[in-house]
Parts: C-alpha cells; structure tokens; sequence
C-alpha cells in the first residue's frame, strides 16, 4: 500500500511539472523577419536527399537575402531533422508552426515524408510548396495548399523517355525490358507509367517486380533480368538502390543497351562517385533539372551553389531552390504572406519561372508540365529530350556508343 | 540449371560473409547468454573504419583487417567493462535494453563521425567478378569467403586448442565450477565479447566492400544475424556457419523464385518457425534449463 | 519514545496517502484539461505521450505482471491504426474515431496468436521472436497492397468536427482509454488472475504445479496488453491523418515504450505512465534543441544504458524502496524473529492415522527418463496406498526428484505410466494434475518471492474456471481461506512479509499451505526435513501427521532416516532409477539390496518404528 502512495506522490509532481511546461504559450513572433519552416531527413534513408535538399534551400536564402529579401523583409530559413520517420516531420511541422511561429513553410524531401507533413499544413492554412511530392496519392485527398513545384507527378515523369523509346526505328529499338522498381509510393508509379507505353508498342515486359527498401543485394535480381534476357532496363530508383544495381549489372557482366533509372543520376557527384564515371555513362534519368540548362537564376545558381559548396548542384538541391523560388514568387506578387489562401490561389492561376523552368498548376496542385530525360556524358548530366531544350544533340547507349 | 547454380553460388558467397560476421554473436550468446542487438551496429563501424583508412591511408580493406580487428577487439572490450559487465546475468530485458542502447549510441555516434550519407569502398575487386563459363564468380565475395574461413577456422583452434578457448569454453558450460578452478570468469568474459567484436571487424571490413552502408543500416544486419544464430543454434560456431549458408542461399533463392520482395522476410520466417519447432536450432542441444514444460 | 517531528508526520502512512492521493488528483485534472494549454506543440507532445502510455501500461501487464519482454509492443499500436485507417477509407461517411473498438479488438486477437508462441519460448527466445513477429507484421503491411495500400500507406480524411474543438476529441478519446486501460491493469493486479500471472513470472515451472494453467493466463494477458493498445493505436493513425508501413512499424516506437515501462518501474500501476511522460518530452527536445537525428539516437541509447546500469528497477520503485527504507529505520523487521517452539500450533495430541482404504491412490508403472546418456529414470514402478504417508528413499543421483517431477508433471517420461486413481495422468499438464489433486513442494523452496506470503498462498488454482480467476486476491474468500491455511502452518504472523525475505524454513511452511489451497488428495513432499532446525522438523510432522488424519495421503522423498521411520509406511527405495525394494521400516532395513545399495551394511535404525516397537540402532546414516 505503501509503495503506491509512495509512486502517485511522484506522478502527481510531474504532473504540476508538465502542466507548467504547457502553461506558456509558445514564443512571440518577430515580425521584420520573413521566418520560413521546414523539416528535412538530414539523417536516416532519405538523408542524401535531404541534405542536398537543405543546401538548395539555404542557397536561395543567401541569394534572396542580398537582393533585398522578401517582401523587402529579410529571410530566415528554420531546418529541423526528421530522420526520414513520419511522426517527427509532424512534429517538426506542428512545432514549426506553434511553437516557432513561422510565417511560411516549404516542404520536406520525399512523398513519405511530405504526405503527412502537408495535412498538417492543410489543416492550419498554410500553403505547403514541396520539392518533392510526386507520388500521385498527394493529390487525391482535396487538399488545398499543396503544390508540387516539380514538372510533373511519378507515374508521368518517364513519359517522355518512354515515348522516345517507342518512337525508335525498329532495328534500335529494343525488344525486352525489365522493370525492376523500388517499394516506394515515387518509384513505383514512375516505372509503372513506362512501361504502359513501352509494352503498347510492342516491347515485351521479361521482369517485373518490386523490391524493398532495405535491400542492398541485387545480385539475383540482375541475375533473373539477365536470364531473361532483357535489353532494355527501366529502374525506380532512389539512390542507394540504384548505384547497387549498376554495380551488380557490371560483376555479372551484364550489359542491356539501355539504362534508365529514376532518381539516382540525377545526385550528380555522389552517383558518380558510387557507380564510378564509367558505368555512369549513358545512363538515362527521369531529371527535372540540368546544371547546364539556361532558366531562371539558374546560372547564379549553380555559382553560388558552387561557391558554398564546391560541387555542381544535384537535382534534389535544384528541386529545394525551385520550390523556395515559387514561394517567393507567390508572396511577392500578393505583396503580403497573411493570407495563404491568397497566395495559393495566385499560384493555380500563374505560371513561375524557376531553375527547372516554368512551373504552373492544375486545381489539385499537382503540376502541368512535362519532366526532361536527362544522361550522363562524359561526366557532365545533360539533358537530351525534349530536344528543344536539349543541351546536347548526341545520345549514347550504356557505357558508351552513340544510338 | 545454370541459374540454380548461380543462385547457389552467390547464396554461399554470401553465406560466408553472414557466417564471418554471426560468429560472434553465437559466442557471445553461447558464453554470456547476451543477445547482443548491438551487433549489427558494430559492424557498420567497423565498415566505416575500414572506409576510413582507405580513403585517409590509402590502405587496402584486406589489408586493414589485422588494423580493424585490433581497434574492434579495443572497443568491444571498452564496451563490455563500461555497460556489459554490469547486466550479464541479470533478467534478459536488461541486457536487450542495455545493447540496444548501445546500438542507438553507436548509430548516432557514426552519424555525427561519418555523416549520414551512403558510403561505399570501391576497389580493383568490388565490381569485378571472375567467370566460370555462363557463371560468374563476385571477386570481392571469393575473398570474403576466403576470408571468412581463415578468421572462423582461427576462432574454432583458438575455442578448441588453447587454453584461452577452453577457459572461455568453461565459464560458458558452468561459471561456479569455472571459477573453483582457477578461471578469471571476469577476464574470460570481457575477453570473449572482444573476441566476437573483433572477427565481427573483419566482417565489417569485407562489408564495406561488398555493400554500400549507412549508420542506420544496422538495423537489417540485427535481423538477419539474429535469424542465423538462431537457426544454427545458439552458442554453437558450426551451427552459425550452418545457419549462414542456409540463409545466404535461401535469400538469393527467395529472390529468384518468389520474388524481389521476400527475402526480406527470410529471417523473420525462420527465427519464427524455428523457435516454435525447434529451439535449440540445428546444431544447438537442449539443456536440461532449457525444457519448457 | 516517539516524537512528532515534521519529517516523521511527513512519513506517517495515512498523511502520505492523503498527500499522493490529491498530486494524483492534480495529475489527471492536468492531463484531462491539457488541451486549453496555448501551446499547440506541448499539446502535440501530450498526445503522442498519451499514446505512448498507453502502450507501456498495456506492455506493463505482459513485461510487468507476467515478464516476457516483448519489443513488439509497437506493432499494435500500428495494427490498430491501420485498421482504423483501413474502415475509414472503406466507409468515408463514419467517423474514424468510432472504428476504435474494433482495432483494438482486432488487436488483442493478434497478441493472442503472438501469446500462442510463448509456449515454447520463453527468455532470450520469446524476445528474438517478437523482434522477429514486429518485421513480420511490417512486411505483411508492405506486401497485402490490396488492403493496406502497401508503402504508399493510407491518408485519412482531416477531422470534420468544428475548429474550435481543436485536439480536444483526439485528447479526450486517449485520455479515456488511458483511464481504461490503468483501470483494468489495477483490475487484475488484485485478482487471482494477476496473481497468477506473477506467479508465471517469478516461476512458471513452480506456477504450474500449483494450478495455474499458464497457456490459458498468458493468452489472456497478451490479449489484455493489446485492447486498449490497438484502439489508441487507431486514434492515432487519425491524429496524423496517415499510416504507412515504415512509421507504424518502427523498431524504435516499441523500443521507447519499453524503455517508458522500465523507467516508471514495471509492474507497477502508474511507472509506465510516468515513464511515458518523461520519454515523449525527451524525445521532442532532442529532436529540437540539438537539431539532428544523430543526437537523438545517442541522447536515448545512453539514457537506455545509464537506465539499465543504475537503475534497473525504474524510477517509482526505486523511490518507494527509498522511503520504505527511511520509514522502517530503526525498527526490527518481521521475518527475523525466530520460530519460537510455544509458537506450535494446536496439534491434536495424537493423531490417530487413518484406517487403510486397501485403494491405490497413485500408482508408477515402468517409467523411464533420460538425459542426454543419462539414464535417470529406468523401469521405475511403484505403488502409494491411499491414506498412506509413503517414503521415497535411495541414495543421491538415484532419481528420486526425478520422479517427483515426472508425477508432478514438471516432466514428461519417455516411456510408462502414472494412474491416478486409475486415470492416466503421465501425459497431463501439471495444472491438470494440481486440478486432480496432486501438489508438491521443492527440495529448494519455490516460493514467489516478490509477492506477499498471503499472495503466494492466494495464488493456487483449485479448478480452473473464469470466475476463479475475477476473484480478489487480497480480500474475499479466497483470502480468508489462505489466512486459515497460514494459521494452520503457524506463519500467519508473516501474511504481510515478502516471500524473498523469510528464512528456509518459513518458506517451506509457506510453501506446505500453498499446496493445501488446493485440497489436494496427494502431497508430495521432496525432503520436507531437510535443513531446517529440530523443532520445526517436529511441526513438520505434526502437520503431516495431522493432514493425513484427515485424509491426505503423502509421498515423501527424505534422507532422515529417523524421521522417515518415525513417520512413514510403507518406504520404497530407489537406486539407479528403479525401485528395488519396498515394505515396512523393518523389512527395509533388514534387506540387504538396501543395506548395499544405500543404507550400508552396519546401518541399524534406532527410532521407534510406526507399527512395531522395535528398538533399533542408528549407526551409519547414509
């Protein structure tokens, strides 16, 4: 009897303890600064993302600071780490809101991620503008904030390779494809959208499966595509998966002409360096952006970026700087940030001029546009279709040869 | 037939690496009854170790193995008179908890060491492989397995042919009658979490050429170590070999035939199905402790 | 003698318990309002510990009361809310919060087929395998993409209701179930139920032989541990408005909620709870302040350490011990008092035996037991007369316990046959057997020893029946009936003491009763008079004598040979595993496969015997 008395003693002082936590509300709001808030995966899976993710985001801070600041208000950009887990980005982005009394937010990295983190968005009124949210389930719930500042939704972003596969002469054309893709709401659509156009042209479908996460093995896989005989690949990929299987691929001595992986090019030094400069060569990626591709601000861009941080921008980087440069065009054109409504109504009625090129929205927030097919040459990402912003005319197979 | 044989050979080449790396964790079972969920974690350190003095020295991973091994065996004994000493024999929760701790340490520590992005060594052998007609050999997995033998064969003469081995072989049997004669159980029992720390290093050396890593990858390395010692019985080195052949080939197996999504339920199915069958695994024997009435 | 000084009223028992009973009161107020708090994120915070207590005080009851340490703990609470997530999108037009019963039904079904697994594993076991079932139930949610959605996981509609109601129907929703589920936990603590399951955990190979059908508490415990866990499971899945195979699965939420019931001190009421509260905001302000994912993980592994290492028994325990400790200083504990011989019991003077039935109450045929190479039982047959006290004796190794447990059941035989009153019992379970009416005692006593005296006696299963088990362990008949039996052992002084406190002796008396909660028609008796000091060997046969008289028939395993001939007929006597030879006192002495085997050739007794006045002299006892 005792040792109960003695237990509640204890559990009703840390009541009073937790109760006067609660007491304060949460910290005043500064009101000359512009404060942006935005949870990251700067360490778990995603953190290669989010990292690069983090960098686009201070970059345009740096950038957007010395050419007056928003609104001509200076920027303040908050970063908290969810280690790629859900409830934490919820609990950054509520803490964000309340607790830091942020005026603006910008999204995480991942449609994992940012499928939750932008209810909390909807439900407070505030506009969500993502980098990375291309899983099509984002949009289906009714949501009003949200805006993917990307060309174009998972299951569409192949479409263009796709289509220019199918469009080859038959002698080039392949005959087998494997489609190995990752578990993954962005993966899997983006593989299961190719492959729609690629069979209905009359490429037979040899290998098809999906893998999860946590797989660093791909020998059998590459062995069952190779036994198969597949001369084309199609991955979805993220990273980490996506260098495994093109070093796979090379110990088992198989060479499909074509190569296309989702995602995994596109992280630029750290791709290259994981696959090594030789297998990387002509490898096709689904790319929202090009280092080399004449946008807006992109050149200051890839200086500063260059600058700070001694490496081209990857994609995820340009995709961060994308998403913050939407942002900024909404509030700068509605003159004030009070009413998010305001500037998410701007946003389905403009088109903005990013490093990925013009953006512009359907009702759902989910983009118009279509997504650029990017290859690696010679160590530089290029972007090879559509051709009219192409920034090179060749296109290669794997490990070389022109097509 | 060709691709049976195939999956057969990358199954055991794998094998070897999962048996070099769950050696350890048997003999820290068998001699303390510590399930160490740290386990896994050490492992990676000791891949970034490796990828450290390689990127650093220059020092090829074969090559830095006696290094690894040695500042894995200084750590694991570090370890084990900080935390392990102080929860061997008391209830399991204790000692789950208290190496699961030591795992979240050990992730956070590498992160803030080594960053957490995918690290990977690459060398003249990681993406080459020899071929035998239609099949192909992995380079990096042949001298993994090379390895593996020398490191296991090493740990068998050192349990059966000296008197450190059967010291520790004695503390594991019976720790009072060890004690009565002249056994430091104490000594032998840091000495022995060093011991499977250490060839858990030259493990993790080889991983780091065959996997890219991250600190939070120890996570799927706990779950498939567990699965092996597991099925191989705990406490028993063959048994662990055993345990690790059969899941490498059963994972490249489940892969080809069922699909890319099932080998990760492999261990998951045979820890399950293995306990509820049979407990004391293939090679494990029931202890008199051990019948559940 | 006594001075009231501030610090001693402080202590006073009654004071305390006004004190703790209005910080209690304070707490729940706190909790219950916390959404009027202005800071959204404490808010946040508060619900996600709410959660996180919840599944430590349903944990509490399979680690705390019955201790099997499950990491899978986790894994219910995403169950739940993926079968609230699931309803949900089925039927958009009902609330999601009303599909909380049915998660958590769903739930506590799924703990019962992970409770199915701990027949066979227990310890390190039984933790590996829930590592294992927490993987399991992740990849079934990654991989049944037809219901679940597969890695795109679910998204719920966002709350309907007004904005002004803000949290408060989430927070309301988990505060009650929070109230319900510490209800039922302080529920089964007082029944025999809860006794029982810690009997399971102190002991489960003792907790069997005293009528406790382990399989049948252990299912209902897991079952208890995840109701209430699956239907906050589900209002959680609502309050993030998304459910995904890698967040609901996660190895660390159960890690956390271990770590809140370990904290707060397991098996203790509300340890879990307060464990919850400080993990949750520690968790949080890691996350925070130190900014990064890396510092949190070494933040919570070295908390986990530094927890398991200094201390062990978590907070509210480790205080209590603190103030038990401050309280009782100075005065003479309970359990050092010696036996005192005018402590006897009221013994009739003579007991007269009962007359012999001629019946077979337990009879042994052939039985055979081996160990590795070890031959411990072979070709073991033998009788006990009902009405009788028969002795089982023989020399060290020659597999006396052995027999014991195979009786018992704590054993099964390879080979052979036990007939209870000419039913077959060698392949029951050994709370079959304490059901049927065999008990027994230990050579080295079984008590549970953080349980009371009167607990240990209260927790016998005469019969098993549902209505057994709601029964009130510290008061009621039940407890009544235990007083009388510890009255009768002479330990009724000690009813409040912990069993791990009294000395040998007290614990074989404490022992004696347990057993007679059972009305058991047969008592074995392994070495009821070994080591412990002349007078209480007397109490022990007066007590046997006395039982006995009143119809209890006995089997005893006894080296004291003076004892065994003072007390018992007929005597068998055990070498090698078999019986080789049987009969009175007399004709045991005098048969010389005895004499080689065990008593040696110059051994004579010199106790009277039972039923012949022989005068014998005891020489070489073996």
């Amino acid at each position: 009897m005792r040792k109960i008395t003695a237990l509640r003693a204890i559990v009703g002082i840390a009541a009073i303890a937790l109760a006067a936590s609660g007491c304060t509300a949460d910290g005043p709001a500064n009101s000359d600064t512009a404060t942006i808030g935005a949870s990251l995966p700067l360490t778990g899976e995603f953190s290669q993302g989010g990292l690069d993710t983090q960098r686009g985001y201070e970059t345009w801070v740096e950038m957007t600071n010395e050419g007056g600041g928003l609104v001509g208000k200076p920027v303040k950009i908050i970063v908290k780490d969810d280690a790629t887990t859900q409830d934490t980005a919820v609990s950054n982005y509520n803490n964000l809101i309340a607790k830091d009394k942020v005026d603006l937010l910008l999204g995480s990295q991942s449609s994992l991620l940012n499928i939750p983190a932008s209810a909390v968005a909807e439900k407070n009124k505030m506009l969500f503008v993502c980098p990375s949210c291309a899983s099509p389930d984002m949009f289906s719930r009714g949501f009003s904030y949200i805006f993917f500042s990307q060309q174009a939704v998972a299951s569409d972003q192949a479409k263009v390779f796709a289509h220019w596969i199918a469009n080859l002469p038959p002698d080039q054309r392949p005959k087998t494809a494997a489609y190995p893709a990752l578990d993954d709401p962005f993966a899997g659509p983006a593989v299961d959208g190719a492959e729609k156009i690629l069979s209905a042209a009359g490429i037979r479908t040899v290998y098809k499966d999906q893998y999860p996460t946590t797989t660093k093995n791909f020998d059998s896989v590459v062995n069952a595509m190779k036994d198969a005989g597949a001369e084309m690949v199609v991955q979805g990929a993220q990273f980490e998966d996506g260098v495994n299987m093109i070093r796979a691929m090379n110990r088992a001595g198989y060479k499909p002409s074509i190569v296309f992986q989702s995602s995994s090019p596109t992280y630029g030094q750290q791709y290259l360096d994981g696959v090594g400069a030789q297998n990387a060569e002509g490898v096709f990626s689904s790319a929202s952006y090009s280092p080399i591709a004449k946008t807006a601000d992109n050149a200051e861009f890839v200086k500063r970026y260059e600058q700070k941080y001694g490496t081209t921008p990857p994609e995820d980087a340009a995709d961060g700087f994308a998403a913050a440069q939407v942002l900024a065009a909404a509030v700068n054109a509605v003159g004030s940030y009070d009413d998010q409504a305001k500037l998410a109504d701007w946003l389905r009625a403009n088109i903005v001029e990013t490093v990925l090129g013009p953006l512009s929205w359907n009702a759902d927030g989910s983009p118009k546009g279509e997504f650029l097919v990017g290859q690696w040459q010679g160590g530089v990402s290029q972007v090879v279709l559509p051709t009219d912003v192409a920034t090179t005319d060749k296109i290669l197979r794997w490990q070389g040869g022109v097509i | 037939m060709v691709s049976l044989v195939q999956t057969l050979i990358l199954g055991l080449q794998v094998g070897a690496l999962y048996a070099l790396m769950a050696s350890g964790l048997t003999l820290i079972f068998g001699v303390m009854r510590v399930i160490n969920l740290a386990h896994g974690a050490f492992a990676i350190l000791a891949a970034f170790l490796t990828f450290t003095l390689w990127r650093n020295l220059g020092m090829d991973p074969i090559l830095s193995i006696p290094v690894v091994m040695a500042v894995m065996f200084a750590i694991g004994w570090l370890v084990y008179v900080l935390v392990i000493r102080h929860v061997r024999g008391a209830h399991v929760s204790m000692t789950v908890l208290a190496t699961f701790g030591i795992a979240l340490v050990l992730e956070g520590a590498m992160g803030f060491i080594w960053g957490n992005t995918s690290t990977a060594v690459r060398t003249s052998y990681t993406d080459a492989s020899l071929s035998l007609g239609p099949l192909y050999v992995p380079q990096a997995m042949l001298i993994t397995a090379a390895i593996a033998a020398l490191v296991i064969g090493g740990l068998y003469l050192l349990l059966n042919y000296t008197w450190t081995g059967r010291a520790i072989r004695a503390a594991s049997t019976n720790e009072g009658g060890a004690l009565l004669v002249g056994v430091s159980v104490a000594t032998v029992a840091a000495l022995t979490f060093a011991i499977g720390v250490a060839t858990l290093g030259a493990g993790g050396a080889m991983l780091s050429t065959i996997y890219p890593f991250l600190p939070g990858t120890h996570y799927q390395w706990i779950a498939r170590l567990l699965a092996i010692v597991v099925l191989g019985g705990l406490g028993s080195l063959p048994g662990a070999i055993l345990g690790a052949l059969v899941i490498g080939v059963g994972e490249m197996a489940a892969t080809n035939y069922l699909g890319a999504a099932w080998p990760v339920a492999v261990p998951f199915l045979v820890i399950i199905v293995v306990l509820i069958t049979r407990p004391q695994g293939i090679l494990g024997t029931r202890l008199r402790e051990d019948a559940v009435a | 003698m006594t001075t009231i000084s501030g610090a001693s009223r402080l202590l006073d028992p009654r004071m305390q318990k006004l004190i703790t009973r209005g910080l209690v009161l304070v707490a729940a107020v706190v909790i219950v309002l916390f959404p009027l708090s202005p800071s959204a994120s404490a808010q946040n915070t508060v619900i996600l510990a709410l959660v996180l207590a919840i599944g430590a005080s349903g944990l509490n009851i399979i680690t705390g009361y019955t201790g099997y340490l499950s990491l899978s703990q986790g894994a219910f609470i995403g169950i739940g809310a993926y079968v609230g997530a699931i309803l949900a999108t089925r039927f958009p037009d009902v609330q999601p919060l009303l599909w909380a019963p049915i998660a958590g039904v769903v739930a506590a079904l799924i703990a019962m087929l992970l409770g199915l697994v701990t027949y066979r594993s227990r310890g390190p076991a039984f933790v590996i395998i829930t590592v294992a079932f927490l993987f399991l139930v992740q990849f079934v949610a990654i991989e049944w993409v037809p219901v679940t959605n597969g890695t795109a996981g679910l998204t719920l509609p966002l709350p309907d209701w007004p904005d002004p109601w803000g949290n408060w129907p989430f927070h309301l929703a988990l505060v009650v179930l929070l109230a319900l589920s510490l209800t039922m936990t302080w529920w089964i603590r007082r029944t025999k139920f809860g006794m029982g399951l810690i009997a399971i955990r102190e002991d489960e190979g003792k907790a069997g032989t005293i009528g406790v059908n382990a399989p049948v508490y252990k299912l209902l415990a897991f079952g208890a541990s995840a109701l209430f866990v699956g239907m906050a499971g589900s209002v959680y899945g609502y309050y993030l408005s998304f459910v995904d195979p890698i967040g609901m699965f996660s190895i660390i939420t159960s890690a956390l909620i271990v770590l809140s019931v370990i904290l707060g001190g397991r098996g203790t009421l509300f340890g879990p709870v307060l464990g919850a509260f400080i993990i949750q905001p520690v968790n949080n302000f890691a996350n925070d302040t130190f900014g990064g994912g890396n510092a949190r993980l070494v933040i919570f592994g070295g908390l986990l350490v530094l927890l398991v290492i200094l201390l062990p028994k978590g907070i509210l325990p480790t205080a209590a011990a603190l103030l038990e400790k401050t309280r009782s200083k100075g005065t003479v504990g309970l359990s050092g008092a010696r036996l005192n011989p005018l402590d006897r019991p009221l013994a009739p003077a003579e007991a007269r035996p009962p007359a012999p039935t001629g019946r077979t109450l337990l009879e042994v045929r052939g039985l055979h037991k081996s160990f590795g190479g070890n031959h411990a039982v072979n070709d073991c047959s033998f009788t006990v007369p009902e009405g009788s006290i028969t002795a089982l004796i023989g020399p060290n190794g020659s597999g006396k316990t052995t027999v014991f447990n195979l009786i018992s059941g704590t054993m099964t035989p390879d080979r052979g046959e036990i007939l209870l009153n000419g039913e077959r019992i060698e392949r029951l379970s050994p709370w079959s057997r304490a059901h049927r009416g065999i008990g027994r005692t230990f050579q080295i006593t079984r008590l549970f020893r953080e349980m009371t005296v009167l607990e240990n006696v209260v927790a016998p299963l005469r019969d098993f029946s549902v209505r057994q088990l709601g029964l009130g362990a510290v008061s009621g008949s039940e407890a009544a009936r235990a007083e009388e039996l510890l009255e009768f052992v002479g330990m009724s002084a000690y009813r409040d003491a912990r069993a791990g406190a009294l000395s040998y002796g007290q614990q074989k008396l404490v022992e004696l009763a347990q057993v007679l909660m059972l009305d058991p028609k047969l008592i074995l008796l392994d070495e009821p008079a070994g080591g412990i000091n002349p007078t209480l060997i007397e109490r022990m046969g007066d007590l046997i004598r006395a039982l006995n008289a009143q119809g209890t028939t006995f089997l005893l395993v006894e080296h004291n040979m003076p004892f065994v001939v003072g007390l018992c007929d007929p005597i068998r006597v055990l070498a090698r595993g078999a019986v080789i030879a049987q009969g009175s006192p007399e004709q045991i002495q005098k048969d010389p496969l005895v004499l080689d085997a065990y008593l040696g050739d110059d051994y004579l007794l010199e106790a009277p015997s039972r039923s012949v006045n022989i005068p014998v002299v005891e020489r070489n006892p073996a």
